[in-house]
């Protein structure tokens, strides 16, 4: 499994953010975590992507502990947070080029220049962050992400900021890495992204994991039954607030 | 209006109260705020006490000399206030700055921008609220005055709240009044400039009287410079121009209680007219407040735009050690950074150091003040500079949740963090001490060349040892307690805040000593075994022992701060921030 989250439980002082989650997220699966405002999603997503220390459980990505062996779990992973953090003094190329050298990136120039043109960010390679719109800066943090080969891919509300060519492209270029072997988790509070993109879904409340299936399944679920045929309506059920 | 600006500053000042007294539950706030406290006793309470002892003695001793100069500091003193104020409102008129009474928050322009109020009301709610500012400045400024009388600290609060209510309200006028000078047609654009041409008027007559006045032959003293002064600020032209800047000042130096009072009174009357005239210019509020505004929310992007793209020649190789990223990332970061003027202040303080050594008649001396420059420049960079310069860890814990993702090993983070901060300070001193090395013939004329040069080099091999030293330290306390440290050029407010800094300079200095201490040991021994056949030069090996050892150190702590990296909690981070 590229992703294998085992019983992880994260505590700030007396409060319990996230509690006995368990989920695995194979290659080539796109799942979605879902769930409403302080469910505990960016919770995790930070622990899977090194940031937060579990207090409880396991985290592996391919097979590595990222407590035991955070190094080799880093390598395989990338991490598109909701917020562009940029250094302000590099940039477009730069910022790409400093994660190339982190992550030993064979190639950078062809990759750079197809990723720049993917993600619509031709003509700003000496930008610097604050020449950007918020959007840009958003494709520039996914394009730090996309240029290595990460075998895992964590999005953290990855549409943010984008117009809607851009989240139509962002839709293809997530849908592509997968096909390529990519196991991606992807959290978002649009549920039709989620619900067109994600072949799961995980969803999240007070911290504590109240579903894990396909939509279909959710649908068929016997719990659910007459919730509605939409994901939106499924996750309005699940978390008590429909 | 007035009941709803009212509501905004009571609230506003009730929960700024409630959250510091709040977050004194949490230990390190409570240990600032002792600290903090401690501080305000010992360097304000307890000094009125020597004060009164001084004063006494003074009594005792029949008080001659410094007494005499009272009564013409306070003859003087409103006449000098009064030309720094004239000259400060005709920079006022060209300085790319406004005025802050403008400078409305987002939420007022969110709330009160689109509600049904007036300009004026606007601008009365402004002056309003920075009156919390202005009442704690003048409240600090009458406790610090030497006076153990509590109705001189008063008297000295309230001429100090005078003069900066005033102060608040002129630039807000200048402020509003630069936004008509680009007025169409020729009336209105006469109207617009007339004031300039006043106030350009006033500097040239009291520029003129005091060139006259000190012109007229050689002063003997700082008493006759006084008086010709306080000739030159009431006397013809320019005593009427600066009549209105003597009044607001006047209440600073007039004795209690007649004179004070009449004094604040005068004063009070210009404020009243400032006032008047702010509120007639309110058609240019919406404007001045709209360009504040922009400047406001270009706030980021400003401070982004200090940095400037150009060719270094300098590309981040493909591969290579990890600490190289971190180094060539920081260079970048310097390289880029454009601040044309702290260079022209750095080279119009050399220069007028230089314009200083000459005026006082000897030029030959311009070395000797060069050499001293740069041997104080030299230490000060070393002592302050790897405190200031937080182009380091404590930078980049803003940056905790993109660095953690990467796949390099904390104690490599750490050196790259450390390496370029510690170079570019290692390279100013050493051309400090360089220039100074050069120049110290001139300053210590009495000491051989073999000991200069000895001690300059072994000053230049010490450098980077206390400079990486201090580093360390700093990047230590970062990550061990991210909570207690400013990160990037955040300035936290407060006394708990402020008490927290104190705490964390002894702890420093603390852990710096500790740290210099095995290597000054072995260096002294060396000095000690060489002295005798080496000379001053013994100075060099021994210097370079200890620069050994503290580098050492330096690289043994890095790997034990490498688990604190690792542990390091984001959460910690954001709550600081």
């Amino acid at each position: 499994m590229a992703i294998s989250v085992e019983q992880f439980g994260r505590t700030y002082g007396t409060f319990t953010a996230v509690e006995g989650l368990s989920f695995e997220v194979a290659s080539g699966e796109i799942v979605g975590l879902i769930g409403p405002n302080g469910a505990g999603k960016t919770t995790t997503l930070r622990a899977l992507a090194g940031i937060l220390r579990p207090t409880a459980g396991l985290v592996r990505i391919d097979g590595y502990d990222l407590v035991e062996h955070p190094l080799e779990a880093k390598r395989r992973l990338a991490f598109m947070p909701d917020e562009p953090h940029l250094f302000e003094y590099l940039t477009v190329e730069e910022h790409l080029r400093l994660v190339a050298r982190l992550y030993t990136v064979d190639e950078f120039e062809p990759r750079a220049r197809a990723l720049l043109e993917e993600l619509e960010l031709n003509g700003k390679e000496r930008a610097l962050p604050g020449e950007l719109s918020r959007g840009m800066k958003q494709k520039v943090v996914i394009a730090c992400g996309l240029i290595r080969n990460a075998t895992t891919l964590l999005f953290d509300e990855p549409l943010t900021g984008l117009d809607p060519l851009g989240i139509r492209r962002m839709r293809t270029t997530i849908a592509a890495r997968a096909a390529a072997g990519a196991a991606i988790l992807l959290s978002s509070h649009l549920l039709h992204l989620v619900e067109e993109v994600c072949s799961r879904v995980i969803i999240m409340d007070h911290g504590v994991k109240v579903a894990d299936a396909t939509v279909d399944e959710l649908r068929s679920h016997a719990d659910l039954h007459g919730a509605g045929t939409n994901l939106e309506q499924i996750f309005l059920k699940v978390t008590g607030r429909s | 209006m007035l009941g709803a600006s009212l509501y905004i500053i009571v609230c506003s000042a009730r929960n700024r109260l409630r959250v510091r007294l709040r977050r004194l539950r949490e230990p390190r706030y409570l240990l600032g705020g002792i600290a903090g406290l401690a501080y305000i006793y010992f360097s304000v309470f307890a000094r009125m006490r020597p004060s009164a002892g001084r004063q006494a003695r003074r009594r005792a001793v029949g008080g001659s000399g410094g007494d005499a100069e009272v009564p013409v500091l306070a003859l003087a003193g409103p006449a000098v206030v009064g030309v720094v104020l004239l000259g400060a409102t005709a920079l006022a008129w060209f300085a790319p700055v406004g005025s802050g009474l403008l400078d409305f928050s987002e939420s007022e322009m969110q709330f009160l921008f689109p509600a049904p109020v007036s300009r004026r009301s606007l601008l009365i709610h402004r002056l309003m609220r920075s009156q919390v500012g202005i009442f704690f400045g003048s409240v600090v400024a009458g406790l610090l005055t030497s006076s153990a009388s509590g109705l001189s600290q008063l008297r000295m609060s309230l001429a100090v709240w005078m003069l900066l209510t005033v102060s608040k309200v002129c630039f807000a006028v200048i402020t509003l009044a630069r936004a008509r000078l680009a007025s169409r047609g020729g009336g209105a654009l006469l109207v617009a400039w007339l004031p300039v041409v006043v106030n350009l008027a006033a500097v040239a007559a009291v520029a003129a009287a005091v060139f006259r006045v000190f012109s007229g032959g050689q002063v003997t003293g700082v008493r006759e410079a006084f008086g010709r002064m306080v000739a030159a600020a009431t006397t013809g032209v320019a005593g009427v121009a600066l009549w209105p800047f003597v009044v607001v000042a006047r209440p600073l130096f007039a004795p209690w209680p007649g004179p004070f009072l009449r004094a604040l009174g005068g004063a009070a009357m210009v404020l009243a007219a400032l006032v008047a005239w702010m509120l007639y210019s309110d058609d240019a509020c919406q404007d001045a407040a709209a360009a504040a505004a922009e400047r406001r929310a270009r706030g980021p992007a400003r401070r982004a735009a200090t940095y400037r793209v150009r060719a270094t020649g300098w590309t981040l190789a493909a591969t290579g050690r990890p600490e190289g990223v971190f180094v060539w990332k920081a260079a970048m970061q310097t390289l880029r950074l454009v601040d044309g003027r702290g260079v022209l202040r750095a080279a119009a303080l050399l220069v007028a150091l230089a314009v200083a050594a000459v005026s006082v008649g000897r030029p030959a001396d311009v070395a000797a003040v060069i050499g001293v420059c740069m041997t104080g420049g030299a230490l000060f960079t070393v002592l302050l500079a790897p405190q200031v310069l937080r182009m380091d860890m404590r930078q980049d814990l803003r940056h905790l949740e993109v660095l953690k993702t990467w796949p390099v090993k904390a104690p490599a983070v750490l050196r790259g963090e450390l390496a370029w901060p510690g170079t570019l300070i290692t390279a100013m001193v050493w051309a400090m001490i360089g220039v100074a090395t050069l120049l110290s013939s001139a300053v210590f004329a009495d000491v051989s060349g073999a000991v200069r040069l000895s001690v300059g080099a072994a000053s230049a091999i010490l450098a980077p040892a206390l400079v990486f030293a201090q580093l360390v330290i700093h990047n230590g306390v970062a990550l061990m307690f991210p909570a207690w440290v400013p990160l990037g050029t955040q300035r936290p407010r407060g006394l708990d805040a402020m008490g927290q800094r104190l705490i964390l300079l002894g702890g420093t200095w603390v852990l710096m000593a500790v740290l210099m201490l095995p290597g000054a040991i072995a260096g002294g021994g060396v000095w000690f075994a060489l002295r005798g056949f080496a000379g001053p030069a013994a100075f060099v090996p021994a210097a370079l022992l200890c620069t050994a050892v503290v580098g050492l150190e330096v690289l043994v702590a890095t790997e034990l701060l490498g688990p604190a990296y690792e542990r390091i909690d984001i959460m910690s981070v954001e709550r600081s921030e």
